[in-house]
């Protein structure tokens, strides 16, 4: 096949066997790759409500026709699985260069069944493929992991693994590929570790072949240059990161602060802005396979009680740590998420559950006793401390380990959680974007922002500016941003490139690279496919309109200040409204006549 | 009023912050700060007489365009923030 590698790998670890099986074409033709084409495999193999860390699970690596070519960003894949954090269908993207290597060795992705017996990894070198016994990795961390496996395979190859928090079942563990980088939400590297499945190495030395090479140059030549003209892909991301966003949500007064309780305005905004990483730590940007972009941060911590070295942090974890926890301190931040990197951690919920166990300590649900040390907002030594506790799973670490839902919930707080569908949302608050409300509650893998960033449309102002503050017009964006977002997921390039390029750019590179004659709404037809067959995957787990919600937080509590104060979400307005868009029932449920229109019939 | 500058309109500003005594529309503080920063500054922010596409103007949080656009008129006591066109996420 062109685009695709045609070969998917079926790797079942309880008989150790080794399967390579052809890509169906029908499906690829209908999901496209990466998150598209692993929901469909986990629709059609596993059964939705099965127990996501028991062996009936499934675990999928997958990249897209693009990923691997010379298309804009194109080094991303994704890790697909029923996830243990939400219980929804799980799905984390990455890039670095991990994805492009496994089509480089010739497969499109890997479906990884059962359980070990024994810590194994996957080592794939070009068409040999083989178990390997893991036993000497079991507890290493990411980096020890990566270093050994690069050893004893070649140091050349690529490895995604788990850290500590994977093995031990972590509900918000990622996989983390390239030493930094991570498949980081809904708890894919907590798949891994039940799997016993330590890491997959894969050195490829093969090329991914396009249908039409003069055309696609000339498509990938014009994207390119787009993103470096944007002032976003082209100056703000390389130069700041994507910490650039923490003063323009914080004069926005919709940074979220302590737990979402103080509202939207953090007095220590500027000390943990992407300006202030430039200007104190950063050593300079770094990009994935093929990236003209860059957004990725080395950093350096030089001196002090809070010294280290790593990669980030993104904003996402600069907020989480930081307005989160009511904690200034940008180099704390920093170490707290290199621990991240290094036990395997997800740095929005593992910020976001220090958050609410600050809240609950502050309430005296939680005891100095309980914890083991004190736990106010503000503290920069606890948020490292914990972090690194919650990844051993040692002391209180262990009760952080299952997410501020299940924390709050066992203390019968769960209203103190601020996560939809048991997974904690990210660095925008839904009472000063209202659209970021719905995006939140009808995410299909619960709170995130990457499923439909409407903070573009309302913060940004890319492509259109939509007034943050009222619900009108919020359903039908969404919708378009949900659809178009499952395509550059499926495509396997970086979703920011979709702020200098659209769709036409998008499907532009696809038909030339597979090939296709079909139309830019044909392609866009293919995200809508996608998202209703992720709604029906979580409908069949159990899912009901009732989990279509915010925390009650956003919907009772008004902010107090900035220009969204007096503010709550208005979810039930544009809940309403989105259903209909959707073209499913009232209850939420997608109808026949849209199933039969989407080919999901 | 206070008025603020964010990532690389901070260079060219070469202050964060600047407190100016002024009155009249967000047009005209533009101009005012294009002359007492410079050319560098008026490139950032203008183009021609109209409000660059790749900056963000915020009053008081609120992003002009939802506001009066350039007409919006300043209070003595707004604040108000210049950002780049700039994403993330």
């Amino acid at each position: 096949m062109i685009g695709w590698t045609g070969c998917i790998l079926r790797v079942n670890l309880s008989e150790g066997t080794i399967k390579k099986e052809a890509l169906a074409r029908s499906d690829a033709r209908l999901y496209l790759g990466g998150r598209g084409l692993g929901t469909k495999i986990m629709m059609d193999e596993v059964d939705p409500r099965v127990d996501p860390l028991s062996p009936e699970n499934k675990l999928i690596f997958m990249t897209g026709p693009l990923t691997g070519t010379m298309a804009a960003s194109p080094g991303r894949y994704m890790v697909i699985a029923k996830a243990p954090l939400t219980g929804t269908i799980g799905c984390a993207n990455s890039g670095g260069h991990f994805g492009p290597e496994l089509k480089f060795a010739g497969y499109d992705g890997i479906i990884f069944e059962g359980k070990a017996d024994q810590p194994v990894y996957l080592w794939i070198d070009d068409d040999k493929v083989e178990l390997r016994p893991a036993g000497h990795l079991w507890g290493k961390n990411v980096f020890e992991t990566t270093d050994k496996l690069l050893e004893e395979t070649r140091e050349d190859a690529r490895v995604a693994c788990i850290g500590p928090a994977g093995e031990k079942g972590v509900l918000f563990a990622t996989v983390m590929n390239d030493k930094n980088r991570a498949a980081g939400r809904t708890g894919m590297g907590a798949v891994m570790g039940a799997k016993n499945l330590k890491a997959v190495v894969v050195r490829g030395s093969k090329s991914v072949e396009v249908a039409d090479p003069e055309k696609f140059l000339e498509v990938c030549t014009e994207a390119r240059r787009k993103l470096k003209a944007h002032p976003v892909t082209g100056e703000g991301l390389p130069t700041y990161g994507t910490g650039v966003l923490v003063n323009i949500l914080n004069q926005m007064g919709a940074l979220p602060t302590r737990n979402w309780r103080d509202g939207g305005i953090f007095e220590h905004a500027e000390n943990i802005s992407g300006e202030a990483l430039v200007e104190k730590y950063l050593i300079r940007n770094k990009g994935c396979f093929g990236c003209s972009i860059g957004c990725g941060r080395l950093t350096k911590i030089p001196e002090g009680k809070f010294k280290s070295f790593g990669e980030g942090p993104e904003y996402e974890a600069e907020w989480s740590y930081g307005a989160a926890c009511g904690v200034g301190d940008l180099a704390a931040i920093c170490q707290a998420n290199f621990i991240c990197n290094e036990l395997g951690l997800d740095p929005i919920t593992m910020g976001a559950t220090i958050a609410c166990a600050m809240e609950m300590y502050e309430k005296g649900i939680l005891s100095k006793e309980e914890v083991g040390r004190e736990l106010n907002f503000g503290d920069a030594e606890a948020i490292v401390e914990l972090t690194r506790m919650t990844g051993m799973r040692d002391g209180f670490g262990d009760q952080l380990a299952l997410g501020s839902y299940r924390l709050a919930e066992k203390w019968g707080h769960s209203e103190l959680s601020m996560s939809v569908k048991k997974q904690e949302m990210p660095a925008y608050d839904a009472r000063g974007v209202q659209g970021m409300g719905l995006s939140y509650a009808t995410s299909n893998r619960g709170g995130c922002h990457v499923r439909g960033y409407m903070t573009s449309v309302e913060v940004l102002g890319i492509p259109e500016k939509l007034d943050p503050l009222v619900t009108d017009e919020k359903a039908g964006w969404l919708k378009i941003f949900q659809d178009l977002t499952a395509v550059f997921d499926s495509a396997g390039i970086c979703l920011f490139t979709s702020f200098a390029l659209g769709l036409p750019d998008l499907a532009g590179m696809l038909r030339a690279a597979v090939g296709w004659g079909c139309t830019d709404e044909e392609i866009l037809r293919i995200g809508e496919r996608i998202w209703n067959l992720e709604r029906l995957f979580n409908i069949r787990a159990g899912f009901t309109k009732a989990d279509d919600t915010l925390p009650p937080r956003l919907l009772e509590e008004p902010l107090p200040s900035g220009p969204a104060r007096g503010k709550v979400n208005q979810l039930e307005v544009m809940l309403k409204e989105y259903y209909v868009v959707r073209g499913w029932n009232e209850d939420g449920v997608p109808t026949e006549e849209k199933m039969a229109e989407l080919s999901l019939r | 009023m206070k008025v603020k500058f964010f990532a690389h309109i901070r260079d060219c500003a070469g202050v964060r912050e600047d407190t100016v005594q002024f009155s009249g529309t967000v047009g005209e503080l533009l101009l005012y700060l294009s002359n007492k920063y410079g050319n560098t500054f008026r490139g950032a922010v203008l183009a021609g007489n109209q409000v660059s596409d790749r900056v963000i103007i915020l009053v008081n949080g609120r992003n002009i365009v939802h506001l009066d656009g350039v007409d919006t008129v300043l209070d003595e006591e707004d604040e108000v923030s210049i950002f780049p066109v700039v994403a993330g996420g």
